[in-house]
């Protein structure tokens, strides 16, 4: 009986060291790796997801297992995600919105110096929609000269984001708007596809009626014009300052190890030239795909974040705080 | 609107060999649970749902009819051969179905019962289709003003016809309204009865809420239960001839099966009554109105024809209102809505106009899911006869695994096992002090809905009431709110009054 523990302990001990002998060579990832999405299945961010897992499985070699921490607007996975210390084994594939906007519009156990931005992979292509047959068309500039002359025009929000751009923008241009609440795309679309509001914001619905016409962009967010609507300004050359682009990226705690990250980052770039990413993205969700270094990205929202602490100064605090 | 060809198209998708396959597996499973009693369709439909979550929508969704569906079946068999209904529903197939196999027919009793099943099934799932089609050309003039004043309408109506008494329903109802509203405030944001739970910011979690309070509650009654009554005899299925169902018997219970298929589907439209009361009404209206009144309670086929067949044509029909206007009148409805949330797609008037080929897939995977019904039904028979007896404490143990197991899945960790097990006493004590159910789950799920379009509504018209008169169907649908209350409020004064004036006397 003493014996047969001996063994076992000796074995035990055996294969433990073993596994840290392994991973001492560093030939990172020794094991599998999970991928958290800060939202429930079968949003488009975990549709994405579970492709890119797929794609990031083959180039590291290692499963990648797809894990759905919902919450907060994926702020419950970055909480976790910050208090984190597997070394890069776990990473969080979310909007930039979550880690940006999310600090400064409620109280939020982490801040943007709490990770590592490894790269982006997508962007983001949300808009100021309108419906068909409307008094001002589907031009902006008409847009805000009708609202001026109409107050009471109805803008249907979706995150305290674009409510606080569009509370911006109502002030610069002296509009005075009925601003209301609506609960994602399939919450928006009835509203506007039905007359019953003027015009809203949309993350990314819009794209699927760009064929039949039903839903003109009005301004793109995004940095650039928008893929599928061209002829909409962005909100720079409309003539307001602000950057609200939303990019998709994967992020890893701070403390992660460069060479975990760079080999992630590697990764990552293999797979935004595989057709399986670019298929499920570009045609699916109909986002364009892009590799964004880890340097630029964390530029990106760094300044992001500058833009938005300046335009809530601007506007005398969060609307909550009233 | 609707081609020909989208039709075609979604019937071949519905008759891929994997769509097949994940409907009879639906159906299979929806069979089992039915059959074993205490084990229901709204604890197999909570415990599925993270089960869907590696599915497409539109395999999940048909799973889960398939699922609810065969249930309704299933449950004929214990309820004939154990005189125990496996759903609560068919409490009125047992009237007849029990005393007839043990005047040694239990084959013939359970061909009766199944036929009923799947023709009751089959012609309500057609009615929902021809009625919720032209739902699509008016969908959009069902705005903010229209959707808030029916789905109050919807909870003051539930609250009211979902049995029990009035107030109940009422407390019930708000239960479930002030869950409901827990979560980060839809217009400023602010946080609301979160208690600094970032997890709560997006409102309590639908599946931990409903596997705690549907399923594992349930465990926890079965097992209050267990104790009591143990060893209900099981009749066993003989290899005699004479126990066959032959055309001419079978011919005999048509008019009554089509009757109750009827009855069935208009109880399922409305919101709230739910199987177990249309199951009744078509086992009296049946009996009221045969020849032979007295033979009923004795092994009539027509009692079973008639409980079987209403008993699954609510359910169909209760998507009625699911499809047309998003509006859950069931407890399974209300699951479905949970598990349709998950996998991405807003149940409602929309989804008929922009995505049809989804819903046609759908309509096409349940006309499917009935013709599977009835071939595990005929060839299963006799394993199911056999399945009646697996022993509660077998079954009980492997449910709450399931249950605990689900809540892992979803990733919602410590906190969501510590939900489900609060959300599971509370459901334990719904039960036990009789309120509505129902009630209490169509009010959670209804109430972000309903705010989001009150608020809207408010905020659209400035403010003003005059709004309605803009708006006949909203108008409309406020004074059948009212008329309802005052209806409902009425009758239960008025009872308790006659309580009250009964009670010196005796």
């Amino acid at each position: 009986m003493k014996m047969k523990l001996l063994g076992t302990a000796i074995l035990s001990s055996a294969v433990a060291f073993g596994m840290a002998g392994m991973a001492q060579a560093d030939e990172f990832p020794t094991k599998p790796l999970t991928m958290v999405v800060g939202f429930g299945a079968g949003g488009s961010t975990d549709i994405q997801a579970r492709v890119l897992a797929n794609v990031l499985e083959e180039e590291l070699g290692q499963p990648v297992n797809v894990v759905n921490q919902p919450g907060a607007g994926g702020g419950v996975a970055l909480a976790r995600l910050a208090n984190n210390r597997d070394e890069g084994y776990t990473f969080v594939f979310g909007t930039s919105m979550t880690i940006t906007f999310g600090p400064l519009s409620s109280e939020t156990d982490y801040e943007l110096d709490d990770f590592r931005y490894v790269s982006g992979v997508t962007l983001g292509q949300s808009a100021i929609v309108t419906g068909e047959d409307r008094p001002f068309g589907d031009s902006w500039e008409e847009l805000v000269e009708y609202a001026r002359e109409n107050p009471g025009v109805s803008y249907a929000t979706q995150t305290a984001l674009d409510r606080m751009i569009i509370e911006y923008i109502a002030r610069q241009e002296g509009l005075e708007l009925r601003i209301v609440p609506t609960s994602g795309g399939a919450g928006m679309a009835p509203l506007i596809l039905s007359g019953d509001v003027d015009f809203g914001y949309s993350g990314g619905t819009h794209s699927g009626y760009a064929d039949t016409g039903e839903m003109p962009v009005l301004m793109s967010l995004a940095e650039d014009r928008l893929v599928a609507f061209p002829d909409a300004p962005t909100l720079q050359e409309a003539g307001y300052d602000i950057n609200a682009a939303e990019i998709r990226v994967v992020m890893v705690p701070k403390d992660v190890p460069d060479a975990h990250v760079e080999r992630l980052a590697e990764a990552l770039e293999a797979a935004t030239q595989d057709e399986r990413f670019i298929e499920i993205t570009e045609e699916r969700i109909l986002m364009p795909v892009t590799y964004i270094p880890e340097d630029e990205v964390t530029q990106t929202l760094r300044d992001q974040v500058e833009g938005y602490k300046a335009l809530i100064e601007e506007l005398g605090g969060l609307p909550d705080e009233e | 609107m609707i081609g020909f060809d989208a039709i075609l198209m979604s019937f071949a998708a519905a008759l891929h060999y994997e769509s097949i396959a994940i409907i009879l597996g639906g159906v299979l499973l929806g069979y089992i649970v039915g059959v074993i009693p205490g084990l229901n369709r709204a604890v197999a439909i909570a415990i599925a749902i993270p089960l869907t979550f590696y599915m497409s929508a539109y395999a999940a969704i048909a799973f889960l009819i398939g699922l609810s569906k065969g249930t309704a079946a299933g449950s004929a068999v214990s309820a004939i051969l154990l005189n125990t209904p496996g759903e609560p529903s068919s409490a009125a197939t047992c009237l007849d179905g029990y005393p007839m196999a043990r005047s040694g027919r239990p084959r013939k009793a359970l061909k009766v019962g199944l036929l009923a099943s799947v023709i009751g099934d089959l012609l309500s799932t057609l009615l929902l289709i021809a009625v919720v089609i032209p739902f699509a050309s008016v969908a959009l003039k069902f705005g903010p003003y229209e959707l808030a004043a029916i789905l109050i309408f919807a909870l003051v109506f539930i609250a009211g016809m979902a049995g029990g008494s009035f107030l109940k329903g009422l407390a019930a109802g708000g239960m479930g309204v002030i869950l409901g509203t827990v979560g980060l405030d839809p217009e400023t944001g602010a946080a609301r009865l979160t208690f600094g739970y970032a997890e709560l910011m997006e409102g309590v979690p639908i599946l931990p809420l409903v596997i705690g309070t549907l399923a594992l509650a349930e465990m926890f009654v079965q097992l209050d239960e267990y104790r009591r009554n143990k060893g209900a005899s099981v009749i066993k299925l003989s290899k005699d001839k004479e126990d066959d169902l032959s055309y001419q018997e079978f011919k005999g219970t048509l008019p009554t099966i089509f009757k109750s298929t009827g009855i069935g589907a208009f109880v399922g439209a409305l919101p709230g009554l739910g199987p177990s009361v249309g199951a009744f009404m078509a086992y009296g209206l049946a009996k009221r109105s045969a020849k032979d009144p007295d033979s009923f309670g004795k092994g009539n086929p027509n009692g079973i024809a008639a409980a079987e067949a209403s008993d699954n044509a609510v359910i169909p029909a209760s998507y009625i209102p699911l499809f047309g206007l998003g509006i859950p009148g069931s407890v399974s409805a209300a699951l479905l809505v949970g598990a349709f949330m998950i996998h991405g797609i807003q149940v409602g008037p929309l989804m008929l106009r922009d995505h049809p080929e989804m819903l046609f897939t759908l309509f096409s995977g349940m006309i499917v899911a009935s013709m599977l019904m009835l071939a595990v039904g005929w060839y299963g028979l006799r394993i199911f006869a056999k399945v009646t007896s697996v022993p509660p404490h077998i079954v009980i143990p492997v449910v709450i695994f399931l249950c605990l197991a689900g809540i892992q899945v979803q990733g919602y960790g410590t906190f969501g096992l510590v939900t489900v097990f609060a959300f599971a006493l509370f459901g334990y004590f719904l039960k036990k002090f009789d309120y509505s159910f129902v009630t209490f789950l169509v009010a959670f799920i209804v109430t972000p809905m309903l705010e989001m379009n009150l608020r809207q509504s408010v905020i659209l018209s400035g403010g003003d009431i005059a709004i309605l008169l803009d708006r006949p169907i909203a108008l409309a649908f406020v004074v059948f709110t009212v008329l309802m209350a005052l209806h409902l409020g009425w009758s239960s004064y008025r009872q308790w009054l006659r309580k009250r004036l009964k009670a010196p006397s005796s």
